[in-house]
């Protein structure tokens, strides 16, 4: 019934007080002569109400000059009347109309930039650098370039590898991803050396270029020159300067310490709690429970809620529950095995992330020491990796 | 009825027509006591609050209730809502 209703208020209908003697008369007549009412309801002995659409209020004229009765309308409702009105406050609908315009062209101003990715680039510095640009907030979205202003905030900030903006309604949103700086090349024809890397012992050399001052066994600290780029010319007796470079693998290690205690304190929650309540408005926070905490050890668990909040927006109150558990310290004598299990567990994961992805692993060494009741653990690992390190030759120091 | 309308019912019966339609009787339909539909009507001969009377070809139909209000009428249904306590052919 709903298509129904819907139907009549488009058409629109007026609500009729019919007063007269005959009025069985007066609905039979319409029903005879096609007029279409609806919801008729007797309100008094003489009087009767009944909705009737437009067309048929005109018809009904005859009608009740014929049986003589009195017909007032008392409600005008449907589309058809609300647009009679409404063209008699032609301002209305005119201002109506500008508003909705009005907020079309204010939306397409962008009012905040948002900027997401970098990390060792200031977000401000980027924020200046587009509103010399000419991206700030206040400007209109049509009338800049985005993909022009893309490359320009490349070319202009080198630390920068890419840059990405949007406009999502009123808001400026712009990717960027740094540059990885590459590792700084050494030019081919410049001479130099190639150093240690690391502290280690040699194991192989593989000098492509330049002589090779270290042999198999030998000893070397970070910063030792391996392959020299003054290569001796034996006949002549002279030297040379040329751009050393090769491979050098040399066994290095890796330790880390790590300690544990034997014994631990665990909280255990002996199952009673306090709650307290406590109400946020914005920076002030309102205790709603008053009283100290009567236990000697005990844990804090917070939750907050949020009321009246629709996505990021709402208001700035807070409820927060603070519940506090009474727990009782108990002191546990931790398995040495699952003690050793741990340090080692927790030392290699330290060198692992220290090795080099290319290096082989030679050889593990774990030593465990216990003092004072803290288990020490020492891990020493052995790896075979390239140490070769290229480094300008500076000329006039030899 | 007279004799065509005998003629008639009988017609109706052999060839299984629906009676409403060869006979010209009312049909009513009613929803529990909330709604009442009358399909066939001859006009309204009164309407109050708690009485209708219909005219039909089988009689006059009464009505009685209380609240009743017409919902729809046109020239051959009348659908009348309301608590309906009784239905009833006078004749």
């Amino acid at each position: 019934m709903l298509v129904l209703k819907l139907w009549n208020y488009i058409r629109g209908y007026v609500v009729i007080r019919v007063q007269g003697l005959t009025l069985e008369k007066f609905i039979n007549m319409c029903t005879v002569r096609n007029i279409y009412l609806w919801d008729v309801k007797r309100v008094g002995n003489t009087v009767l109400e009944a909705k009737i659409g437009i067309k048929g209020f005109k018809d009904l004229r005859k009608i009740v000059k014929k049986l003589g009765c009195k017909v007032s309308i008392r409600k005008k409702q449907g589309y058809p009347f609300w647009i009679y009105k409404l063209k008699k406050r032609k301002m209305l609908l005119i201002g109506a109309f500008f508003c909705f315009l009005l907020l079309i062209f204010i939306s397409t101003f962008i009012f905040s930039i948002e900027i997401a990715g970098n990390e060792n680039v200031e977000t401000a510095e980027i924020v200046y650098k587009l509103n010399t640009l000419g991206l700030k907030p206040g400007t209109n979205r049509y009338f800049i370039n985005l993909r022009k202003l893309e490359n320009q905030l490349l070319l202009d900030m080198n630390r920068l590898a890419w840059v990405g903006i949007e406009i999502k309604g009123v808001k400026a949103k712009i990717e960027v991803v740094e540059k990885i700086a590459p590792p700084s090349r050494i030019d081919k024809n410049t001479p130099c050396n190639v150093v240690a890397k690391k502290n280690g012992v040699i194991e192989k050399i593989i000098a492509r270029n330049g002589d090779a001052v270290v042999e198999k066994g030998d000893i070397v600290k970070k910063g030792d020159i391996l392959i020299s780029g003054i290569v001796q010319l034996e006949p002549i007796g002279g030297s040379m300067l040329v751009h050393s470079y090769g491979d050098v693998y040399a066994k290095t290690y890796y330790e880390a310490t790590k300690s544990k205690g034997l014994t631990e304190i665990k909280k255990e929650k002996t199952g009673q709690k306090l709650v307290k309540r406590i109400l946020s408005l914005g920076s002030i926070e309102l205790s709603l429970n008053k009283g100290k905490v009567p236990y000697e050890f005990y844990i804090i668990e917070k939750k907050s809620k949020r009321p009246l909040q629709w996505r990021k927006i709402g208001l700035p109150v807070e409820l927060i529950t603070e519940e506090y558990y009474e727990v009782n310290k108990i002191k546990i004598t931790i398995d040495e095995m699952e003690a050793k299990n741990y340090v080692h567990k927790r030392a290699l994961d330290d060198i692992l992330e220290e090795i080099p992805f290319e290096a082989e692993i030679l050889n593990t060494q774990v030593d465990f020491v216990a003092k004072d009741g803290v288990l020490y653990g020492k891990v020493t690992v052995e790896v075979l990796e390239n140490i070769a390190e290229q480094r300008i030759l500076q000329i006039g120091e030899d | 009825m007279g004799e065509s309308g005998g003629i008639k019912k009988g017609l109706a019966e052999i060839l299984e027509l629906p009676k409403d339609i060869i006979l010209d009787l009312p049909k009513i339909i009613m929803i529990g006591n909330l709604q009442i539909y009358v399909e066939n009507h001859k006009g309204i001969l009164e309407y109050t609050d708690n009485r209708i009377r219909i005219n039909t070809k089988s009689g006059i139909l009464c009505i009685m209730g209380k609240n009743l209000m017409l919902k729809n009428i046109v020239i051959e249904e009348i659908i009348i809502v309301g608590e309906i306590n009784q239905v009833e052919f006078i004749d």
